[in-house]
């Protein structure tokens, strides 16, 4: 049996941390389920607060795809608009009034990502973590049981740490 | 060199016994051939389906560490797959085609570079098959697994071993089942054969063959004692009405030669007693001739010359039938003998009879006959007497014997330029007391070549004769080369 296989031409360059965060946070919503209603619009929306530059790497990423027959869509703005969020990145800025942000993130179903140091300790969801040259994550999930999210084991098996 | 010896000369158990095994063995070894060759197929398939089992699962659990490039994980996964004996080396590649893990990190070597076709399948003593890792729907990379055939061989190995091993018990089975069978079949062909022989060699009709079975051949064998059985009783009647022939044909024999006998003894003492009152005819004639001439006139003298005349003759008569009894009655002394001096001897006393004649006789030398000399003289000598009469008229009186030479035996001819015969008679010419010719022209008895005809054929010989009126005759004497001295009837 010959099988002749074509693969795309290898156009791996060098990607910087953020193009690599911005591909895992699109990563992490295939290994999520949400019991959220999808109330506002049928769609699986991917928020960033206050992260341009993972915004920025996010548009070619979910541009067209969709996820589990909900096509993706990118959102930004304040927090008070991010109620209908499936994912929200936070950025550094938000260090100070991470609980804030991290309570209107649970009482919406919202998977909090960020690579803010210690996040999953603050009680954030997946935190980003830097080892060496590999950006690696640790995952609260206590933080997420309490959101109503499911995390497949894959996952939980893939990160650094499981806080529960 | 048994195996030249062609199929129609193997004796029929022979014969039997090969073809059940043959039929057995091509029957047997072909089962084998086609149950392996499932077999095998049957264990790829599993293999095959085992593998792509095992693959899928490692492909779907590879998913999120491809995704997050963890190739610690992805090692994890895949090392897994050591504890498959049969598994030489697992890969795992991300999209690009790059090698991300390997399950034996000691042997790169068995990852193939994917980015140009590579085999895949069973290839020589290795299967191996590429996979892409997907998740819903988009490939992440490709995983790629070759494992060896070891178990597939051993497998079959085992497999062969057990087949021939049932094959041979079966064939051996089978040579005592044919065996039997052969017994049973060739045993009463055998027996039939052996007395259908040994009746034809020794005639011997009281044979029968032993019925075994109430089968086809049981009734083939009672069949054959049956035909036996009528065989034996024609055999018996042939013999005793060959017997009632013999006895039938002794008894006629014996008859006839009783008759022949009284035939030549009446002839014989005929012609004794005929001689007596013949020479007192004769010799009264002469005394009255001489005594009583002048009291006899031309007349009476005319009559007892007649009287005379007549007596002669009939003394010759006399003396012809004795010889023809002479011939035929005395006992035959076969020989070989000198036909040329014989013929030369006759020749010699008709010159001395006829001291005028200028017959001329030429006689083929070195001319030998087998038979009773004495008996073959009196025939030659009628027949050469016979030439030298019917050719005395002639101006030139010629007689020629020639003889030929073939298996069958020798044929004197007797030629003579005399007056000839008409061949419209010549069956007469062999019948005592006819004649062809009137006394007048020729004297005779009418005895001579009818006691000729009974020589040569006492001689199992045989005669014939060619002619025509004033052309000579031929007389043509067969002789075979040997002679039975026994045919006195």
């Amino acid at each position: 049996m010959l099988v002749i296989i074509w693969l795309s031409p290898a156009a791996s360059a060098v990607r910087d941390e953020s193009e690599i965060k911005a591909a895992y946070l699109y990563n992490f919503t295939r290994f999520v389920a949400w019991d959220k209603s999808s109330d506002e619009v049928n769609s699986l929306l991917v928020c960033t607060l206050d992260a341009p530059v993972i915004r920025d790497a996010l548009v070619p990423l979910i541009k067209g795809q969709s996820q589990g027959g909900r096509p993706m869509q990118l959102k930004g703005g304040r927090l008070s608009q991010m109620a209908s969020c499936h994912v929200l990145f936070i950025g550094q800025s938000n260090h100070r009034n991470l609980p804030a942000v991290l309570k209107f993130a649970g009482a919406h179903q919202i998977l909090t990502v960020s690579d803010i140091a210690n996040f999953a300790d603050l009680g954030g969801i997946i935190g980003l973590i830097k080892s060496g040259n590999v950006i690696r994550f640790e995952i609260n999930l206590k933080a997420a049981q309490a959101s109503g999210l499911r995390i497949n084991s894959r996952l939980l098996d893939l990160s650094v740490r499981v806080l529960q | 060199m048994k195996w030249r010896v062609p199929w129609r000369f193997w004796r029929l158990k022979t014969k039997l016994l090969f073809l059940t095994l043959f039929t057995s063995t091509l029957g047997i070894a072909l089962m084998c051939a086609a149950v392996i060759t499932i077999e095998n197929q049957d264990y790829k398939k599993h293999l095959e389906s085992e593998l792509h089992v095992i693959s899928s699962i490692l492909a779907e659990q590879s998913t999120a560490a491809l995704l997050f490039n963890d190739d610690k994980q992805l090692s994890s996964i895949i090392s897994s797959l050591s504890r498959i004996d049969m598994i030489r080396q697992a890969c795992v590649y991300d999209i690009d085609g790059e090698l991300r893990s390997a399950m034996d990190a000691t042997n790169h070597a068995l990852c193939p570079y994917i980015n140009s076709p590579i085999d895949v399948g069973f290839v020589r003593d290795h299967y191996s098959l590429l996979m892409p890792v997907k998740m819903d729907g988009d490939t992440l990379g490709y995983f790629y697994l070759t494992a060896h055939l070891d178990d597939l061989k051993e497998h079959i190995a085992t497999f062969v071993i057990v087949a021939v091993s049932v094959a041979l018990a079966i064939l051996v089975t089978l040579v005592f089942v044919a065996l039997w069978l052969q017994r049973m079949v060739s045993k009463p062909i055998q027996s039939l054969s052996r007395a259908a022989a040994r009746i034809s060699r020794n005639q011997d009709y009281t044979v029968r063959v032993p019925i075994l079975d109430r089968d086809e051949l049981g009734l083939l064998g009672e069949s054959f004692n049956e035909m036996i059985g009528t065989i034996e009783q024609q055999n018996q009647r042939i013999l005793r009405s060959k017997d009632e022939l013999e006895d039938k044909v002794a008894e006629r024999t014996a008859d006839l030669r009783l008759a022949n006998r009284e035939l030549e003894a009446f002839s014989h003492s005929i012609s004794h007693d005929l001689r007596s009152p013949l020479r007192a005819i004769d010799g009264f004639g002469q005394a009255l001739e001489e005594d009583c001439k002048d009291q006899l006139d031309d007349m009476g003298r005319v009559y007892i010359d007649r009287i005379r005349t007549a007596s002669v003759r009939m003394g010759g008569l006399i003396d012809g039938l004795l010889v023809l009894a002479q011939v035929s009655r005395k006992p035959m002394e076969v020989q070989t003998l000198d036909l040329s001096a014989m013929l030369n001897d006759i020749a010699q006393e008709l010159r001395d009879i006829h001291p005028d004649s200028t017959t001329k006789v030429s006689i083929q030398s070195g001319l030998r006959v087998t038979g009773d000399s004495r008996i073959l003289r009196v025939g030659f000598q009628n027949l050469l007497e016979n030439a030298w009469k019917y050719s005395s008229k002639e101006d030139a009186p010629e007689i020629r014997v020639y003889a030929s030479t073939n298996s069958d035996g020798t044929e004197v001819a007797i030629q003579d330029n005399g007056v000839g015969f008409d061949m419209r008679h010549h069956e007469k010419l062999f019948v005592a007391f006819n004649r062809l010719h009137s006394p007048m022209e020729f004297v005779g008895t009418g005895l001579g070549l009818a006691t000729v005809y009974r020589i040569v054929h006492r001689h199992q010989g045989s005669i014939r004769a060619h002619s025509a009126v004033g052309q000579g005759a031929t007389f043509f004497v067969t002789l075979p080369a040997t002679v039975k001295a026994n045919s006195d009837l």
